[in-house]
């Protein structure tokens, strides 16, 4: 009679054998400069500056003295409710205009337009001039005494007298977010025609065969296989324009009396021109809070698209 | 399914996670907190090599005369200097944070108002010694004093006023400057009726110099401040806006403006009035297609409440302060030379028609002989006045809060009254923080 050996049952994992590293360790160690270097330049500035709202503090001159919320109450009972509106607006213009060009541009160059190739570069233009070039080149376009807007308008006669774009507040948001949507719309345009080109030319062929028309088409072919890439295109988009300086800085700096004030203006004014690093911290740490529930929605929807796989 | 370890979900949220890092430390990284000391920014003071900072030098119509000195000061001493640069608007915020990094030294150009907010860093050396050499008048070296202290010598010293195109006047049948606020509405009437786009009178209505309104305020009455405490609020500048505001409702002043638009506007023969310091005609003539706008600028006296006012008008002018630390004594040695040697700054005054700040520079037949010059010093700057704010570290943030109001009137967000009420106690609060 033999006897069949039990089979053997695989050693444990061990954590350290014979002093090498285990691999939770040595993952570690890869990690640690790394994490050094995130540490110094991200963690270390974020928490210095969060702790910096809770004192009154001129960038100027040396010390500081602890206000407690003061910072914070200063803008919570201030301006904060009309920052955060003005920003919202600027934010969800900004990504809704331009996403709304760039498909219908994706569109148009996914259809065989002839010399679609040509214009796809063309359009992508206005991408790869640096933001501050476009936002002076927008402002001299608006300028209300000797703009080229007022000039065209006026010859074809469609105003009788110059409009102050930038310097009114109905006119200047308007501006500001003509002038990040032409900065912006390639962009999107790009990620949707991408997202396009990977529709099957056979599911069109196959519903023209069941007799849709081309809204049909779109909305039961195109949309949901398009739909994945523009969802993360707006929500990064709006991510950025939330954050977004330049185009509202050089435009109109904030104004005209602080109708165009997003947080990101409103730190930098209050932080280099007032020099008041308390107040601008403060009002940084609530911007990041908000910032904070913008990213949680996007981990939030990237999660159920994993799922969802 | 998943490659290298890594889902494509993991990979996403890394990639949301990294966006929240990098967001949060553009948020909050900027504002971190500078560590600004009231101490030398270092180095060799003796070196012969130093730093030249001027909003000059971003100036194409300046940039030429202040090369030319620089090269002038390198030749003679064997030296290099390092010309820094930043535009006008943004020039206090840039210097201040350059400044308190350390990272400013040598020679820096400053407006005479912002020598407060400037000295108080700590940072500028004391030039008493030096102005003893220059010969400078006394108006002049009180413009480069605070606190008892010569932190600046006096390169220029002048002031802000109104400037008339002539031409434009005569066009449209005004015959004398006017002397009245009265009489000035009038003319801009008349002005208005030329057509062609003409804006009467190019007023700063930007937030950037709307500080031009605080000599019509006082022209209307307003103190702007009596020992410390701040008088705007009062019916005085209240009437001041409400004036302000009927200008620009009725086109009489464009919206949108401030002082590069007005020069714009003024070169190009499209506004009649526009308010400048005496450094306009140089800046304004030379920027204009009109090679005989120069002969028609003239310098007018602000126009009076009642007749027997005084006109007011506001002290302008430019010193050169000397950064302690790296290249200190040869800075100190180029700040006196350029604000002081005769034939330098009369040199400097034929390019660009910016008066001296030394007795005999301004004895100079060049100078004295200038006709718009002479015409300036008795119609403007004989009445001009400091503005009382300039005494206080937050000059700039005073001037912007009001400014900010006033604009807010222009563009109807708010009644003169209330905005008036609103920036008497931000500037209270910005005196006292």
């Amino acid at each position: 009679m033999s006897t069949a050996a039990p089979p053997q049952k695989a050693a444990p994992h061990r954590e350290r054998t014979g002093g090498r590293l285990s691999n939770g360790a040595f993952a570690l160690l890869l990690t640690a400069p790394g994490l050094a270097l995130f540490a110094t330049i991200i963690i270390y500035p974020l928490v210095s500056a969060l702790f910096t709202g809770f004192f009154k503090q001129d960038l100027r001159l040396p010390g500081r003295e602890f206000v407690g919320l003061d910072n914070f109450t200063y803008w919570l009972d201030g301006d904060f409710l009309t920052i955060l509106k003005q920003t919202l607006v600027f934010t969800v213009g900004a990504t809704i205009v331009p996403f709304v060009v760039g498909f219908a541009l994706a569109l148009a160059l996914n259809s065989g337009l002839k010399g679609s190739g040509f214009l796809r570069g063309l359009f992508l233009f206005p991408w790869v001039i640096p933001g501050v070039v476009v936002s002076f080149l927008w402002m001299w376009i608006f300028n209300a005494n000797y703009g080229v807007l007022n000039g065209i308008l006026m010859k074809a006669g469609i105003i009788e007298e110059s409009v102050s774009w930038l310097g009114q507040p109905g006119t200047a948001m308007l501006a500001v977010i003509v002038t990040k949507t032409w900065a912006s719309f390639p962009w999107m345009m790009v990620m949707l025609l991408a997202g396009l080109q990977t529709v099957p030319k056979e599911l069109h062929e196959a519903a023209s065969m069941d007799g849709a028309g081309s809204i049909r088409r779109f909305f039961a072919v195109t949309w949901p296989q398009v739909r994945g890439v523009a969802s993360i295109v707006l929500l990064l988009e709006f991510i950025w324009n939330f954050q977004h300086f330049d185009t509202i800085y050089v435009l109109t700096g904030g104004g005209p009396a602080g109708a165009t004030e997003t947080f990101a203006t409103a730190v930098y004014q209050t932080a280099f021109k007032g020099f008041d690093i308390g107040r601008a911290t403060a009002l940084g740490g609530l911007w990041m809070l908000l910032l904070l529930v913008l990213v949680a929605v996007y981990l939030r929807i990237t999660e159920r698209k994993g799922d969802a796989r | 399914m998943t490659t290298s370890g890594i889902s494509r979900r993991g990979a996403l949220r890394m990639f949301g996670i990294g966006a929240l890092g990098v967001a949060g430390a553009g948020v909050l990284g900027a504002c971190a907190p500078s560590g600004a000391s009231t101490s030398s920014n270092g180095g060799d003071t003796k070196s012969k090599d130093f730093d030249f900072t001027s909003w000059s030098l971003n100036e194409e119509a300046a940039k030429p005369s202040i090369e030319k000195i620089i090269a002038a000061w390198e030749k003679s001493e064997n030296s290099k200097i390092r010309a820094v640069s930043y535009p006008y608007n943004e020039y206090l915020s840039q210097l201040t944070l350059k400044l308190g990094g350390g990272e400013t030294t040598g020679a820096v150009h400053l407006d005479i108002a912002w020598l407060a907010a400037v000295a108080q860093m700590g940072k500028l050396a004391d030039l008493g010694s030096a102005a003893m050499k220059g010969g400078y008048t006394n108006v002049a070296l009180d413009s480069g004093m605070y606190d008892g202290k010569q932190y600046g010598l006096p390169w220029n010293t002048g002031s802000i006023g109104v400037i008339a195109n002539s031409k434009l006047l005569e066009k449209a049948g005004i015959k004398k400057h006017p002397t009245t606020v009265e009489e000035f509405e009038d003319a801009l009437r008349e002005l208005k009726g030329l057509g062609g786009g003409v804006v009467p009178y190019a007023a700063a209505t930007k937030v950037a110099q709307l500080k031009d309104i605080f000599p019509w305020m006082q022209t209307f009455g307003c103190t702007l401040l009596e020992e410390n405490k701040v008088t705007i609020g009062d019916d005085a500048s209240i009437d001041a806006v409400t004036w302000y505001k009927k200008l620009h409702d009725e086109k009489l002043i464009a919206a949108d403006v401030d002082r590069f638009d007005a020069r714009a506007l003024f070169g190009q023969g499209k506004a009649a009035f526009y308010d400048d310091a005496i450094i306009g005609k140089g800046v304004t003539a030379a920027q204009s297609k009109d090679k005989t706008l120069a002969d028609a600028m003239q310098p007018m006296k602000r126009p009076v409440l009642r007749a027997g006012d005084t006109p007011q008008a506001l002290l302008w002018g430019g010193v050169i302060a000397v950064v302690k630390g790296k290249g200190q004594d040869a800075a100190t040695e180029f700040a006196l030379h350029t604000t002081s040697d005769r034939a330098t700054t009369t040199e400097y005054f034929a390019a660009r028609a910016l008066p001296p700040s030394t007795t005999a520079g301004l004895a100079d037949p060049k100078v004295a002989q200038d006709t718009f010059t002479t015409e300036w010093t008795e119609k403007i700057t004989d009445t001009a006045t400091g503005s009382p704010f300039w005494q206080f570290a937050r000059n700039a943030q005073i001037e912007e809060a009001v400014a900010k109001q006033v604009q807010a009137v222009l563009v109807g967000k708010s009644k003169p009254k209330e905005a008036m009420k609103k920036a008497a106690e931000e500037v209270t609060d910005l005196i006292k923080r």
